[in-house]
């Protein structure tokens, strides 16, 4: 074609082009990355001389139509590459292609490989020989958050890398405890937005330390929002780049449960935390224990089996430093038990005043064994503690 | 002939001193008003003339004009009718200008010469500087409590001539209206059942000040507590009452019975315009919701429906007591300090629950608003506004056993508490405890050992921030002060721990992962 005239575009353009075209679904770019490489779809579509009447994506809508090739080849002929290329390089983002350079192995071996991929951070990032995904609900409790948390601290710590979408809740927690031990262990997120579009807003500064610690993944370029069909589809890339898929906290549907059937689908391990049978943000990983598409997951021992490592000895050995509680603080800890309790419920677990109720909590919390949240109070587990 | 007259016109809740002057002259019967009178004032020309000719005065064909000085501040409201009439009389020769020397007059005619009661009677008689003042009768009490010169009432403008020629003796005060009646009913605390923190809340509040928030879904009886908090207040001390009156008499609300003796409780609905809450309005600048509950309980209910806009205009009123209004012809400074309650859904349909909340109740419905809409809701009324407020606290409801338990405290009961720890930050040199200037804190509210542990624990978990700790301190002090604690006697963890309870994060601070 003349408009491309004097020279050509690299080809990590002609990926980042690809993703930009309209209407192209990633469905329909790893169907024609079946049977092209990356070279010839960008020259077929741009000339119009990709034709194949028998392409269908998995769920059998044909590939190749009239009107996605005329869109197509409108598309890579209104692109500037050269513009392209300067806004890629300008956001410090890293285009990956199915076939080029520096693209992950596990991805390449997926039936479903995310033909580009957009990337902040470091490539070796990618490398991890072990890495495990904490997913669950954004509509975490406490207790969720505390045990995505601490698994995401005692796997960094241990040298696993940890891969997680960045969502509300679950997510988000497990990083946060990954990146609080300050191991040099790399962490993944995996994000279904393009990576100039933070979502959710309120977590941009742990994108910044994703892309700072490790990897920050998308398959969306740059600019597209966050639209609903993109998170099903970033659960496949987290569950094919993971060895071990952990749900901490689910409801009956969601993300998460969808992470564990795509997990399940490439044989990766998929491990659940169980929860009280009555919480609705547990009836996911309950119902994945019962029915047996998951192992149960009740602390860093079972994750680690999973991984095929030692069970035994190593670990984080942590000594708890907050002081022991005294006897009437020891009292009002136990009656919290590990539920999240008003401090009237707590008055009428131990029959003390509200004064009295709520000095011995505050004690605690000062000393670090409750902490207080929308719901009230809970107790708060010390890392390590097992 | 010229006469001159004392009088005065509102701006905001201040009166300012005018000379009324009326020219009489030869020449073809004419009435002209100069010295910016606004229409209302305008219009006393006929009411003027028409009351003159009713109580059988007589009325000059002649040039009239009457001039309001100074001539550059605008002069609003009909309580120049009556130094106008006056003035009239004496450059008309009916009454000697002896006789009106060091007098003011204030007050709107009728036309059958009536004097009817006006707007703004205690910023006006303050800003006058005469011996003698004359209002209309109905005015009397509230004038009289500004305790300025000699206030005489008239109810009729013969009345007021046949006084002034001294052809009868000025009319006698009415009876003292009686103060006990006009305690309103209020709602009784004992009424409240279960609800121990939040009952404890509504006791801190009233003894210190404190702003209060109270979230919890629809049922949980945010606003019954809140009705309850003005009768757990005190009475208005001598001071106070006289600014209440003075807010009460500018916008036009005083019953003319003197100076209130218990604080106000205003209720503006969420719908009310940023002008009838703050004040202002292109005639008299007339106080708004906020300077009508000075010195008493501002209650905001569904404080979230409330425009953006409403919620952040409160900010300064919270902060500095004023509200400063600012129009193209003149600013004025409203008084506004008032304690603020406010209660709130968690969200907009009012189910919202922390996913921590446990287990629903089989009569609970759920939430029906996105996540999103619920972080916008929180969102609003978190920050600045939660900030300023001293005492958050969720709502609940009740369960069966203490709805069907013993009564609380009654209110009776609860106000003398509150009366005794109220003289405690008095003899302090503070109106309340949340009123305590930042640096006395230092030497009214130091910490046990005890306590300054505790909270160096919480301070360095992050629970708590150095602008919060400033707030609890001022909370315990009134906790302390309820307890009956020393003056200056240190914080103990008691107080400590309570006022961090009363002040827990409550269910609309959005979470953070």
């Amino acid at each position: 074609m003349s408009t491309f005239t004097t020279t050509e575009p690299p080809t990590w353009v002609k990926a980042a082009m690809l993703a930009h075209l309209p209407l192209m679904m990633p469905q329909l770019l790893w169907t024609l990355a079946g049977r092209w490489s990356v070279e010839e779809i960008w020259h077929g579509l741009g000339a119009g001389t990709l034709r194949a009447d028998d392409l269908y994506t998995e769920d059998g809508r044909a590939v190749l139509t009239a009107g996605h090739r005329a869109a197509w080849a409108a598309g890579i002929r209104a692109t500037d590459p050269g513009r392209l290329q300067q806004q890629y390089e300008e956001a410090s983002v890293r285009v990956l292609y199915l076939g080029g350079p520096g693209y992950p192995e596990k991805l390449a071996a997926d039936h479903q490989p995310p033909v580009v991929l957009f990337m902040r951070g470091a490539l070796a990032a990618l490398d991890a020989p072990r890495v495990v995904a904490i997913v669950g609900t954004r509509k975490a409790t406490a207790y969720g958050r505390q045990v995505a948390r601490r698994f995401g601290a005692e796997l960094a710590s241990e040298g696993v890398c940890v891969i997680s979408g960045l969502a509300l809740g679950i997510d988000g927690a497990a990083h946060t405890g990954a990146l609080e031990v300050n191991a040099t262990t790399p962490v993944i997120g995996v994000v279904g937005t393009g990576l100039d579009v933070v979502y959710p807003a309120r977590h941009s500064h742990l994108w910044r330390a994703v892309a700072d610690h490790g990897a920050l993944l998308s398959e969306s370029p740059l600019g597209a929002c966050g639209q609903p069909y993109r998170f099903p589809l970033r659960n496949r890339i987290i569950a094919a780049l993971a060895d071990v898929v952990v749900v901490v906290e689910s409801g009956a549907v969601g993300g998460s449960m969808i992470t564990a059937t795509l997990a399940n689908d490439r044989e990766r391990p998929v491990l659940a935390v169980p929860g009280p049978i009555l919480a609705e943000s547990s009836a996911g990983t309950n119902s994945l224990l019962s029915l047996c598409t998951a192992q149960i997951c009740t602390g860093m021992l079972d994750i680690r089996a999973a991984l095929g490592l030692a069970t035994a000895g190593r670990g984080l050995t942590f000594i708890d430093p907050r002081p022991a509680p005294d006897a009437t603080d020891s009292h009002v800890l136990a009656a919290l038990a590990w539920d999240v309790l008003t401090t009237e419920a707590v008055m009428a677990r131990t029959g003390s005043t509200l004064a009295g109720a709520t000095m011995a909590l505050v004690r605690l919390e000062s000393s670090g064994w409750v902490g207080r949240g929308a719901a009230g109070w809970y107790r708060v587990a010390m890392m390590g503690e097992r | 002939m010229i006469a001159s007259v004392s009088a005065a016109t509102l701006l905001g809740v201040d009166g300012q001193a005018v000379v009324v002057e009326v020219h009489v002259s030869a020449g073809l019967p004419m009435f002209t008003v100069v010295g910016l009178p606004d229409a209302a004032c305008r219009e006393s020309r006929d009411r003027v003339r028409a009351a003159l000719l009713s109580s059988g005065l007589g009325w000059p064909l002649k040039r009239i004009t009457v001039n309001l000085a100074p001539a550059d501040i605008r002069k609003g409201g009909s309580s120049l009718d009556l130094p106008i009439a006056v003035g009239v009389l004496v450059a008309n020769g009916e009454l000697p200008a002896s006789r009106v020397e060091g007098m003011a007059f204030l007050g709107e005619l009728g036309l059958d010469g009536t004097v009817r009661r006006i707007p703004g009677v205690v910023p006006l008689v303050d800003a006058l500087t005469a011996r003698e003042v004359v209002v209309p009768a109905p005015c009397e009490h509230d004038a009289r409590a500004v305790g300025k010169g000699v206030v005489h009432s008239v109810r009729t403008l013969r009345e007021l001539v046949e006084a002034l020629e001294g052809l009868s003796p000025w009319p006698a005060s009415s009876a003292p209206p009686d103060q006990r009646c006009s305690v309103r009913h209020v709602p009784d605390l004992a009424d409240v059942r279960g609800q121990e923190s939040a009952r404890f809340a509504l006791q801190v509040a009233a003894a210190g000040g404190h702003h209060l928030l109270l979230a919890g879904p629809p049922g949980a009886g945010k606003t019954m507590l809140a009705q309850r908090l003005p009768g757990l207040m005190p009475d208005l001390g001598r001071h106070h009452a006289l600014e209440v009156l003075r807010v009460l008499s500018a916008a036009g609300l005083s019953h003319g019975d003197g100076p209130p003796r218990r604080p106000p409780f205003r209720a503006p609905h969420h719908s009310s315009s940023m002008v009838a809450l703050i004040g202002g309005g292109s005639l008299a600048m007339r106080p708004g919701e906020l300077s009508l509950a000075h010195r008493g309980v501002l209650f905001l209910d569904e404080l979230g429906e409330f425009p953006p806009g409403v919620l952040d205009s409160l900010r300064q009123p919270l902060e500095e007591g004023v509200v400063r209004v600012a129009r193209a012809r003149g600013a004025v400074t409203l008084p506004a300090r008032f304690q603020l309650v406010a209660a709130t859904n968690p969200c907009p349909c009012g189910w919202a629950r922390s996913h921590d909340a446990g287990f629903r109740l089989p009569d609970e419905p759920s939430c029906s608003c996105t996540e999103a809409l619920r972080y916008r809701y929180a969102r609003r009324l978190s920050g600045p506004l939660l900030d300023r407020i001293d005492l958050r606290l969720e709502v609940r409801r009740p369960d069966v056993d203490s709805l069907l338990g013993p009564p609380g405290r009654s209110t009776a009961d609860v106000r003398d508490s509150v009366a005794t720890a109220r003289l405690r930050a008095v003899e302090r040199g503070f109106d309340t405890n949340a009123a305590m200037a930042a640096g006395e804190l230092d030497r009214w509210a130091r910490l046990t050992p005890g306590a300054l542990s505790l909270v160096d624990g919480l301070l360095r978990r992050g629970s708590i921030t150095a602008r919060g700790l400033d707030r609890i301190r001022r909370v315990a002090r009134t906790i302390a002060d309820l307890a009956g604690d020393g003056l200056a006697e240190p914080l103990g963890d008691e107080p400590v721990c309570m006022a961090l309870e009363l002040r827990r994060s409550v269910a609309i601070e959005a979470e953070v992962s």
